[in-house]
């Protein structure tokens, strides 16, 4: 049976550092390959028996620790794109055969959970090998954001994992050899951040900080932890509240940011706040990353070498199909995507109704039909307004058609209950009747022009 | 409803103007209803862009990391308290 060890680091690596102390028994500091191997030990003799476990962790170090325990015990990760309680209720649902492990955070009633931070860490790893893993073992689905709970699955198997991960260490690591002490502002649910902030420092001489940082402040702060050459792993959503935030930053030796559209005047001016290269990653859930470019400098991204890119013309929607080794199966591209030469491309926007806002990826179809199974609700529609600002974060807005007891804060509560928030449309207006057409089709030009009118006039 | 402070005010107008809030009035946010979750809806993205233009207006930083910001955020009273403390 073939196999690919469970993590690949010498045992004193660093391979996480620590921001604070942890009551459970996890000092605040580095935290090596062997200490970390102890830690996922204990915690696996600790979990139920159980086909799958929905990991909602939110500390980067108990995720990762909890993600190879669940491996070491041939269960399967499941990783939501959020921890809302019906996230939680439409897995158990799908899977049934699960529990939840988490960090601290509110669970869904009807399941079983695990608070890991009330598990012992106390245990050491003895063996000298670390231990093996067979590489057709499915050891996680990572789920598109799907809109309305309609996730769509990615089966990982761990011979996935492993060969995604050493594609990426030749794109994202500058090679050297020198431990790198990565911050990442991604959740490590989410593909991009598994890919970067978990799988990485499995394999390769990577030191990743456990904390989340939110706001500029704390990325500057948890910047200063590190000692050797640093990488920020981030979003375009992030580096611009960095650039926008007046504040001086720790030397930087590389920023990867993905997930949304960087625009190039972002980019410029974060390579001068950080005096460094900000490298913009393509990817996405199903295939995971595939694509770079230095977007400061190149429009064009350059397909990574084991990336095979095939296209379909079909009733003039021109499809790209993606394979590589890694994939079980060749994964047809939301983006429309123009080849420009062998290895390099053009992204020309989203096929069909796909949306993607702060790296969540929905279908306005689907959000159409939960806005309009609204009990009360006469007519209604969800659309994706024009930018006027290329940076700003665009929101999906509504209009909708209510009798007049029901207030647009009713169609909002009832969306924020289902919906994911960054597809909460804002804002909802309420309107007497929408511009349909003869044959009750809306156009987007008469869309966009209503809703220019409307905020003109508030 | 509760009557906003002049400082109050500013910061509403502030929010609205940073997240787009194009259906709110500023005067129409109740100084002591939540921002996020129920109240306004808010998610980390706006935190986000709230903390920006905070930054910018009043040369104020919010750091997660300490309990004394996440209470600030709760509501537009304390949001604007922590500013005058910070100033």
């Amino acid at each position: 049976m073939n196999t690919a060890p469970l993590i690949s680091r010498a045992a004193n690596a660093p391979l996480a550092f620590l921001e604070k102390h942890h009551d459970c028994g996890l000092d605040g500091g580095i935290v090596s390959a062997q200490t970390f191997m102890g830690h996922v030990l204990a915690v696996a003799n600790a979990l139920p028996s159980c086909g799958y476990v929905i990991n909602i962790c939110t500390n980067r170090y108990l995720f990762t620790v909890s993600f190879c325990a669940v491996i070491l015990r041939s269960q399967v990760n499941l990783l939501p794109p959020n921890k809302k309680i019906l996230m939680q209720q439409f897995l158990l649902e799908r899977y049934g055969d699960c529990y939840v492990i988490h960090d601290g955070c509110e669970v869904y009633s009807g399941v079983t959970d695990i608070d890991i931070r009330k598990q012992s860490f106390t245990q050491l790893w003895m063996k000298d090998a670390w231990p093996e893993i067979a590489l057709n073992q499915l050891s996680a689905i990572s789920f598109t954001s799907g809109s309305t709970g309609e996730s769509r699955p990615n089966y990982k198997t761990w011979g996935c994992l492993v060969a995604g991960a050493a594609i990426n260490a030749r794109y994202m690591l500058a090679g050297g050899g020198e431990t790198l002490y990565q911050v990442a502002t991604v959740p490590p649910q989410h593909m991009w951040g598994l890919e970067t902030s978990v799988l990485l420092p499995l394999f390769y001489p990577v030191c990743v900080a456990d904390t989340k940082p939110l706001f500029p402040y704390d990325i500057q702060q948890q910047l200063l932890h590190g000692h050797g050459p640093r990488m920020l792993v981030t979003t375009p959503i992030h580096l611009r509240a960095l650039v926008l935030s007046g504040l001086t930053f720790a030397r930087v030796d590389l920023i990867l940011c993905a997930t949304s559209p960087l625009d190039n005047a972002l980019a410029v001016a974060a390579e001068q706040l950080f005096s460094t290269e900000v490298r913009e990653v393509y990817g996405c859930s199903e295939v995971g990353s595939m694509a770079f470019r230095r977007t400061a400098k190149e429009s064009y991204w350059q397909r990574y070498d084991d990336i095979i890119f095939s296209q379909l013309k079909e009733n003039d929607i021109s499809f790209t199909f993606v394979n590589a080794d890694h994939l079980p199966e060749p994964v047809c591209l939301q983006d429309s995507i123009v080849m420009q030469t062998d290895i390099l491309f053009s992204l020309q926007g989203r096929v069909g109704d796909n949306i993607n806002i702060a790296g969540k990826r929905g279908s306005l179809a689907d959000i159409n039909n939960l806005l309009l199974r609204f009990p009360d609700i006469i007519d209604g529609v969800v659309f994706m307004p024009e930018s006027s600002e290329s940076d700003a974060v665009v929101r999906l807005s509504a209009l909708v058609v209510l009798p007049p007891a029901i207030s647009v804060d009713n169609v909002l509560r009832y969306l924020q209950q289902q919906l994911d928030d960054a597809f909460v449309p804002r804002p909802i207006i309420k309107v007497n009747r929408l511009p349909r057409e003869e044959n009750g089709k809306l156009s987007r030009q008469q869309l966009q022009s209503i809703y220019r009118q409307i905020i003109a006039e508030q | 409803m509760v009557q906003q402070t002049s400082a109050e005010l500013e910061l509403a107008e502030l929010l609205v103007e940073a997240l787009n809030l194009d259906g709110v009035e500023p005067e129409s946010i109740a100084p002591d209803a939540l921002l996020f979750g129920e109240g306004l809806g808010l998610d980390s993205i706006d935190a986000l862009e709230i903390a920006l233009a905070i930054s910018q207006k009043y040369g104020v930083q919010m750091k997660a990391e300490d309990e004394v910001t996440k209470d600030a955020f709760s509501t537009l009273r304390s949001l604007s308290a922590f500013i005058e403390r910070s100033r």
